[in-house]
């Protein structure tokens, strides 16, 4: 439904806003902007993994592997603090894009 | 369920990363791939399906793989990228030196960077300038340890042959009252020595052998400062006749002979039937007059029975070190020349000379090392045109980065300096690649010279060579970079971004291309023809007759120790019972024998003709002498032209009788027949021999010398204690080796036989030196060829690239197959043309340095033009057409919408 190179501008800003509130393993990550959007944003596997691997590279996010009750052991990544600074800047700056575009097309 | 690791590790591939990141990586994927399909199952599907459905979320691995690796740059070599970004800070804030070390830093890393990115260019370029330095390399190292390395003797520039100057012969050996007058007579040298090689039947527990060896003055160890690693060397009491029963050993000997025992000194050994004490080992660096010496015993001149006229021993000395060489040469003239006067019987007109050394070892070998060296340095150029050519169309590909580095704010000198680094990471590559080309080329140089070149045991890859590739990189890196670098200085960003994005080429730049692949042309054309002429030489001695028939006939030699046989029947019987003896063999047809096989060693006579008045002492004439078997001349193949050859009659108590050659016939008989004419051979010593024979001349002196004048006489009057004997066999001679070594035990099993090979062999040593230059020359000059070849394709392929849309639009207005061939081809040849014309003129005007190496065929030989012409054209030919072709397939459709 968007073009790819509308995705790509958000990839990173989705993927760290999800990890805002707490740890998400990828393959949770991919399927909370698939349910969140109602089916009108899915990331593949493709281009969500090396998002992931890029982020933590650049040290805003931090994956873990944790084994939880019940469950497989999974590698769950958190947001840092230079990544909850960036997600604060990215979100203020999308919020004005948005709103200067809204003025724009009225 | 499926094992989701292994079909990830099985298709996401990541070298380069640290093995835990990688492991990590997998891990992951594999639970999200697992997480994928336990949804499907959730929601109800069927297994195979989930699979299916997981399986198939990542479609393209190669992309896949991609993409990691770019979201994972940073753990990629992170120490070295860690160290870039240090390097660059330098670069940026640093000035003066260190500055520049990291700016040559950051050039190099982005020219490999760079050179990365093509690396089918880089590999035929580094592979070009391996195989045109490696080849060099070898060479040098060969003229290295022959020519250049010092004899291994403490200041060896002092050390000088000394030589008499023999009116018939030039140089010549010393007699030993001459010497013995020399060195109480001169004030310049410190010390002075004589020496005689040979060979000594030495008796081991292994039985008999012979051994190499020299007999030398006491002096020679002082004169050569060199000491013993055990034990002493002689001193002067014991260089005495009848004293001189002891010996040292070189270290070779001491170790394969003496199992390195610590103990032999004193020890008793036996050689030629004597008993010596060994009272010596010299360090295992030490070798006098060569090699092959294993021992050395004093020579023990006696004063009292010196003459002035056999000439047999070798002299050295050392010069003092304050006289100059020419003074010391003045001096030893200044005697000889009062001893010529003194004793006009023996000496006159004789003279002498000093030659240093190292000269004298490596004289004869030095022009053609040195054309061989000329011709790798021309491969090297060639190699460097190539390569520069290839950088230049790289760099005409590349125009559009460098004009934008140029906008960006890169200086002139900055981009220049940039193209230099690519070049130079290519030359240093391509000379490390070259080192090991020349690591294994040096084993096949020695097989290929031995024989035919001295020193060859010090060839090796040592500081002086290794200096030698790095300067040599340097350097070529700095040629092939100069011309992609000017022109990179050259670019301006107007120029280049008005071509709307295509690259262009100048027309400059054409035109340096152009004249560098005409310039390798007719650098491979020089080297050609050198090597068509050596081919050409070679085969032409290869068709000369030698005088006699070399195949199927084993050589060796046998010497009678004088202990056993001291008196000369004694030698004539031993000699007649081993010919019969080797001709009752079933596989022998033929038994002779002589002192002196032809091409092999050299024993010439002085002589007088009866009846004609006596010449002045040393001006009279001389001629090849051979005391011979009956069955020799059967055995060689030597035809008899005239008269008889010898039989069983001819003994000591007949008349003396001699058979002369064709040669000497006309040299000395002209119109008239020798039949019935005497000679005193020898001059005095024997008298009147009767010459009763002509046979056809042999080349005693070697394939390419002609034939000189011989004369033969019966060993049963005038027998040689070491004598050549040769047998002539049906089969294979290898084959007849070991029968004869049995045939000799037989008879005395004290006695040795060596240097046993088949008379070709012999023949094949012969020519040796020649066959080795022709054969580097050769490959040398293919590969000339080969890189002038992969040159002219790559232009002509680069201009046919360039020229698609040109192409496309002529085809499209109806050219046809046959008109885009001849355009392409055309344009190819003329290059080639050019190149052929200039190269052949070269060849002409250098062609003068090989006329020494020739044979047979002048330095103009119109053949060999013509060949290398013809031959290259053909190359050039096949190196353009391949390019045409693809120009005639060119579909014009395609190539007009190419933008």
């Amino acid at each position: 439904m968007f073009s790819p190179e509308l995705k790509k501008g958000s990839t990173e800003m989705l993927v760290l806003s999800l990890l805002e509130s707490r740890a998400r393993h990828g393959y949770e990550i991919g399927k909370l902007i698939e349910m969140r959007s109602g089916g009108r944003l899915r990331f593949a596997l493709p281009t969500l993994y090396p998002t992931l691997l890029r982020l933590e590279n650049r040290g805003w996010i931090k994956g873990r592997w944790v084994e939880k009750a019940g469950q497989r052991e999974r590698c769950f990544y958190r947001l840092t603090s230079s990544g909850r600074r960036v997600l604060r800047e990215q979100r203020k700056i999308w919020k004005a894009y948005v709103a200067a575009v809204n003025e724009v097309m009225g | 369920m499926r094992d989701w690791q292994a079909f990830v590790r099985a298709r996401l591939r990541l070298p380069g990363l640290p093995p835990e990141r990688e492991a990590r990586i997998v891990r992951e994927l594999a639970a999200q791939l697992e997480d994928c399909c336990r949804d499907a199952l959730a929601r109800g599907a069927a297994d195979a399906d989930a699979d299916a459905h997981a399986a198939g979320q990542i479609s393209d691995w190669e992309q896949m793989t991609r993409d990691v690796y770019v979201a994972e740059r940073r753990n990629l070599r992170p120490r070295a990228d860690r160290l870039a970004d240090r390097i660059d800070g330098l670069a940026e804030t640093r000035t003066g030196g260190l500055r520049m070390i990291a700016n040559v830093l950051r050039d190099s890393r982005y020219a490999i960077r760079q050179l990365a990115h093509t690396p089918g260019f880089t590999l035929v370029a580094i592979l070009t300038i391996a195989l045109g330095i490696g080849a060099t390399t070898a060479i040098f190292s060969v003229v290295n340890g022959v020519l250049l390395r010092p004899l291994p003797y403490p200041e060896p520039d002092r050390l000088v042959r000394v030589h008499e100057i023999v009116p018939q012969y030039g140089r010549f050996s010393v007699a030993p009252a001459t010497f013995l007058d020399w060195q109480q007579q001169n004030t310049v040298f410190e010390h002075m020595a004589a020496y005689s090689s040979g060979s000594a039947t030495f008796t081991g527990r292994e039985g008999p052998e012979r051994v190499s060896r020299a007999a030398v003055s006491a002096d020679l160890f002082d004169l050569l400062n060199v000491q013993p690693a055990l034990g002493r060397t002689f001193n002067r009491e014991e260089d005495a006749p009848g004293r001189n029963t002891v010996m040292v050993l070189s270290h070779g000997m001491w170790q394969r002979r003496f199992g390195a025992d610590s103990q032999v000194l004193g020890r008793s050994v036996t050689l030629n039937g004597q008993p010596f004490t060994i009272v010596g080992v010299m360090p295992a660096d030490f070798y006098f007059p060569s090699r092959s010496a294993e021992f050395w015993t004093p020579i023990a001149l006696d004063p009292a029975k010196a003459t002035r006229g056999g000439h047999f021993l070798g002299v050295i000395a050392r010069v003092k070190t304050d006289v100059p060489l020419a003074q010391a040469g003045a001096e030893i003239r200044t005697i000889s020349e009062r001893l010529a006067q003194e004793y006009p019987a023996n000496s006159a007109n004789e003279s002498a000379e000093i030659v240093p050394l190292l000269e004298q070892v490596v004289g004869t070998i030095r022009p053609a090392l040195l054309t061989l060296f000329g011709a790798v340095a021309v491969v090297v150029l060639i190699a460097c045109a190539n390569v520069a050519n290839l950088l230049l169309v790289r760099a005409s590909v590349r125009e559009k980065e460098i004009a934008i580095r140029a906008a960006m704010g890169a200086g002139r000198r900055r981009l220049t300096l940039q193209m230099l680094a690519e070049s130079l990471v290519l030359a240093l590559t391509g000379g490390a690649l070259g080192l090991i080309v020349a690591y294994l080329a040096i084993p096949l140089i020695r097989t290929l010279s031995a024989g035919s070149i001295p020193r060859v045991d010090d060839i090796t890859i040592d500081a002086p060579v290794l200096a030698f590739v790095a300067g040599v990189s340097v350097l070529t890196g700095i040629i092939f970079g100069l011309a992609p670098a000017w022109q990179a200085s050259r670019a301006t960003i107007g120029s280049v971004l008005k071509e709307g994005g295509r690259s262009s080429s100048s027309s400059g730049g054409r035109w340096l291309r152009s004249s560098l692949l005409v310039g390798e042309v007719a650098l491979s054309i020089v080297l050609l023809v050198g090597a068509a002429l050596l081919l050409r030489s070679f085969s032409r001695l290869m068709d000369v007759n030698p005088g006699f028939d070399a195949d199927r006939v084993l050589a060796f030699q046998v010497a009678l120790p004088p202990a056993s046989y001291p008196e000369e029947h004694h030698r004539v019987a031993f000699f007649e019972n081993l010919l019969t003896k080797l001709e009752a063999l079933p596989q022998v047809s033929a038994a002779g024998m002589t002192q002196a096989l032809p091409l092999r060693s050299d024993y010439v006579l002085s002589f007088t003709i009866q009846g004609r008045p006596p010449a002045a002492p040393g001006e009279g004439p001389s001629a090849n002498h051979r005391s011979v078997s009956p069955g020799y001349f059967k055995t060689l193949g030597i035809p008899l032209v005239r008269g008889r050859v010898f039989n069983e009659r001819d003994s000591e108590e007949m008349p003396m009788v001699a058979i002369v050659d064709q040669a000497f016939a006309d040299r000395h008989f002209a119109g008239a027949d020798p039949i019935g004419g005497g000679i005193d051979i020898g001059n005095g010593t024997d008298g009147f021999y009767e010459i009763v024979g002509v046979v056809g001349n042999v080349h005693h002196g070697g394939l390419d010398a002609d034939p000189t004048p011989s004369m033969y006489v019966p060993f049963r009057q005038d027998v040689f204690s070491s004598m050549s004997v040769a047998a002539r066999t049906e089969g294979d001679p290898a084959q007849l080796a070991s029968a004869a070594r049995q045939v000799v035990r037989e008879i005395d099993s004290r006695l040795p036989t060596f240097q046993m090979a088949p008379l070709g062999e012999i023949v094949s040593e012969s020519v040796a030196q020649r066959r080795f230059s022709m054969l580097l020359l050769g490959v040398f000059a293919l590969l000339a060829l080969f890189l002038a070849s992969v040159g002219l394709y790559g232009v002509v392929a680069y201009a046919v690239s360039q020229r698609t849309q040109e192409i496309g639009l002529r085809m499209a207005i109806g050219a046809q197959a046959g008109d885009v061939l001849r355009l392409i081809l055309g344009g190819g040849m003329k290059l080639a043309l050019i190149g052929v014309a200039i190269g052949t003129a070269g060849a002409l005007a250098l062609s003068q340095l090989v006329a020494s190496m020739l044979y047979g065929v002048t330095p103009f030989d119109p053949v060999s033009y013509a060949m290398t012409a013809v031959a290259l054209l053909a190359v050039a030919a096949l190196a353009c057409y391949l390019p045409a072709r693809r120009a005639m397939r060119i579909d014009p459709i395609l190539a007009l919408r190419q933008e």
